[in-house]
């Protein structure tokens, strides 16, 4: 292939149709220098997507030619085509994992952004090579990290890789790697220049949720499961379920209690949720008995369909959690108590149990108490945090900057809703059709000169 | 030149204030909002006590004048008039000197000054300069008095300016500090209050930084022997240092922490209050442009 590249280097790029693979070659080194260039080998490789095909075996030398950091656009298309038509399992598939991790990491985010819609099938791909026998998801890790911070306009922009890189990081049990992109709040959704699909947030959140479950961080996991509930839709979907189930059981754990449907859901998911999922809506009546042996007895009914949702862990996590209430409600009414009567009032097994589970809760800052080991006796105490150091000086600092960015971030968008063409319209509507006089303060906003210059 | 009389001027707070306060209105009279135009000239009276050595000006009032073409003449009757009710309340004042604004001493100033020397012996000129120049540290204010040379063999009065200090009572300077903190819109409600304190404070410390930062410099520099050591200089900032902490103790810093905390808590709620106010209007504007279902049924009054 290096000859024909130089023979045609000799005779020149051609424009229009390719007929051949060295002309494919041969045009994009033509023309991947300047922006207009790149877009019209863009059109011109999504014109010879069936050429390429042809070519299979002849695709893999093509990508040794090219440079990845240089012709990025004409290697995603190639990769593309190539990793579509190798079959998922073949011995191959490490080969094309291999290929697809360097190309990520030496592709330039200018010329992927060009065309979002083959990056995201590109990586797709990766993820199910990666997933199947034989493939450590571990290797998709970085790669896939990297992936998303080149197609990202800025850092707060969903992806697809996003949903990608968090079931691979589950899969592969690396949580802690996840946490960059999780942890990171995301403001900007843009199909148009990611290539998003629903599908893609809904499953970002679920395996998200997933992820924060194994950190223990049942707060954040809590608000991803919420946010796939209430994603707007008009039909049900299967992973609405899923997370909806998680969603009771890490509710139960977090809050004690099973919470109503916020306005917001959509009427759907309000009306057929419950249906769905009839045991976890029993787990949480059970729950709120406050009574050990009712759960028990509801985990062991259920006990097939918790495992096939592969949630078994998690009801186990509930029950430990209902202890830990139960101990906690206790110090709402003593102020001291024997290590005994813990221990029959929580129905545990004995006072070691209770000892074992009361320094468990201290040492995570659930409870403040101290035991007594002589006389098995433990006190209950108040919040100790008096408030008064520099650390928490310095904690509220950040936490008040953090906030008024955040509402910076509201303002912003309130103006920019202030503006919008529908809202006005609305609004006009809303007083032409009463005939009153318009209210002057509902026009009292920054944006007030751009709603009274007409268009 | 500088004054060779000994006398030493101290002036109160109420004489600026109220020096400027006519300058001001004048303008305002005059001109309305034109900016470009010529500043007037403002005239009144100066009054005070004078014991011995020591002049001090407590008080003043605008005069009436008629500007002719040789300059400015005092209205006599006027003056006299107004000296007369201002004998009766204040007795022990008398008429020292006159005050004006500008820039520098014009020739017609003499004039004045010599109509007013049948009053006063010697009368003292105040001048107030009215521009505003924010890199000067200075006061704008200079006070002259008036001496007899021999220039060219003709004995004339000329104008010699005089040190001054600034002197107060503690009532004069609530006072002037309250009016002089009355914001332009006329609201002396608690929030406006709160924003002009919260203004003085920051320009106080804003000033205090500058300061310190020189000071800083220039230790620097004499470090590195850039600066000739000044032993004087030096003494002096090592006794600021050593004044510092003033409290340095446990208890304190306890103390201390924990009423900073609480005001970062209130400020913390009030971003996160803020925060939801913005949020729950976005949501009522973004429910009135896009739902589609409309969440009551019939047509709901706007608040």
């Amino acid at each position: 292939l290096r000859t024909n590249k130089q023979t045609n280097e000799r005779k020149g790029g051609g424009g229009g149709r390719m007929e051949s693979l060295e002309a494919v070659v041969a045009n994009t080194l033509a023309l991947s220098s300047t922006f207009d260039d790149l877009s019209h080998l863009s059109s011109l490789l999504k014109q010879s997507e069936d050429l390429l095909v042809r070519n299979l075996d002849k695709l893999g030398d093509v990508l040794g030619a090219l440079d990845a950091g240089r012709h990025s656009l004409a290697c995603l298309h190639i990769l593309d085509v190539l990793s579509s038509r190798v079959p998922v399992g073949s011995p191959d598939s490490g080969e094309v994992i291999c290929r697809i991790s360097s190309f990520i990491n030496d592709c330039s985010a200018d010329q992927i952004r060009l065309a979002p819609e083959l990056f995201a099938s590109v990586c797709h791909k990766l993820k199910d090579f990666v997933m199947t026998a034989g493939n450590l998801p571990i290797k998709a890790i970085l790669p896939l990290q990297t992936a998303i911070r080149k197609i990202q306009p800025t850092p707060e922009h969903f992806t697809p890789q996003h949903a990608d890189f968090t079931l691979v990081c589950l899969l592969s049990k690396c949580y802690n790697a996840a946490l960059p992109i999780l942890d990171t709040d995301i403001f900007e959704v843009d199909p148009k220049k990611t290539a998003l699909t629903p599908r893609d947030f809904l499953l970002y959140c679920y395996y998200g949720g997933t992820v924060y479950i194994g950190l223990k961080r049942f707060n954040k996991a809590l608000q991803l499961f919420h946010h796939a509930i209430t994603a707007p839709s008009t039909v049900l979907n299967a992973i609405t379920i899923a997370a909806y189930k998680k969603f009771v059981l890490v509710s139960l754990i977090v809050n004690g209690q099973l919470a109503q449907f916020p306005k917001y859901t959509p009427s759907i998911v309000q009306r057929s949720l419950k249906t769905q999922s009839q045991a976890y809506v029993n787990m949480g009546n059970a729950y709120a008995t406050r009574n050990v042996e009712e759960v028990q007895r509801c985990i062991t009914s259920h006990h097939e369909g918790f495992n096939n949702d592969r949630n078994l862990g998690l009801a186990k996590q509930v029950v430990a959690s209902l202890y830990k209430r139960n101990i906690q409600r206790l110090t709402q009414t003593y102020l001291t108590l024997s290590l005994q009567d813990i221990a029959d009032t929580v129905k545990l097994e004995g006072p070691r149990d209770a000892e074992m589970h009361v320094l468990r809760m201290i040492e995570d800052g659930e409870i403040f108490a101290t035991i007594n080991q002589k006389d098995g006796m433990v006190r209950f105490h108040e919040d100790s945090e008096q408030y008064n150091t520099m650390e928490m000086a310095e904690r509220l600092d950040g936490e008040i900057h953090s906030m008024m960015k955040l509402a910076g971030k509201l303002t912003a968008v309130d103006e920019q809703i202030s503006c919008d063409r529908a809202y006005l319209g609305r609004m006009s509507m809303r007083d032409g059709r009463h005939g009153r006089y318009a209210d002057p303060d509902d026009f009292d906003h920054v944006g007030a000169q751009r709603i009274l210059d007409p268009q | 030149m500088s004054s060779a009389s000994g006398l030493s001027f101290k002036l109160h707070p109420l004489v600026i204030v109220n020096v400027s306060d006519h300058y001001t209105r004048r303008k305002a009279q005059l001109y309305g909002s034109l900016s470009t135009a010529k500043p007037p000239r403002v005239i009144g009276c100066l009054l005070g006590v004078q014991s011995g050595r020591n002049v001090e000006i407590f008080n003043s009032f605008e005069l009436k004048y008629l500007e002719t073409e040789e300059g400015l003449t005092l209205d006599r009757e006027f003056l006299n008039t107004k000296h007369e009710q201002y004998k009766k309340v204040f007795p022990s004042y008398d008429i020292l000197g006159w005050y004006s604004t500008g820039i520098d001493v014009q020739e017609t100033d003499m004039n004045i000054h010599k109509a007013l020397m049948d009053i006063n012996e010697s009368p003292v000129y105040m001048m107030l300069n009215p521009t505003i120049n924010h890199a000067q540290k200075d006061f704008p204010i200079t006070i002259y008095e008036s001496e007899l040379h021999v220039i060219d063999g003709v004995p004339s009065l000329i104008f010699v300016r005089s040190e001054y200090m600034i002197e107060t009572v503690e009532a004069e300077r609530i006072s002037v500090d309250h009016v002089a903190h009355i914001t332009p819109a006329g609201g002396t409600s608690a929030a406006t209050q709160l924003a002009a304190h919260l203004t003085g404070v920051h320009s106080a410390i804003k000033m205090l930084n500058s300061r310190l930062k020189v000071l800083h410099h220039l230790l620097l520099t004499t470090a590195k022997g850039e600066v000739p050591f000044e032993h004087s200089l030096l003494r002096q900032i090592a006794s600021l240092i050593r004044r510092l902490p003033a409290i340095e103790s446990p208890r304190f810093q306890d103390d201390f922490l924990t009423e900073y905390n609480d005001i970062l808590l209130m400020g913390y709620l009030a971003s996160i209050t803020k925060g939801t106010s913005t949020n729950n209007e976005l949501v009522e504007k973004f429910n009135i442009a896009y739902d589609k279902q409309g969440r009551r049924g019939g047509r709901a009054p706007f608040v």
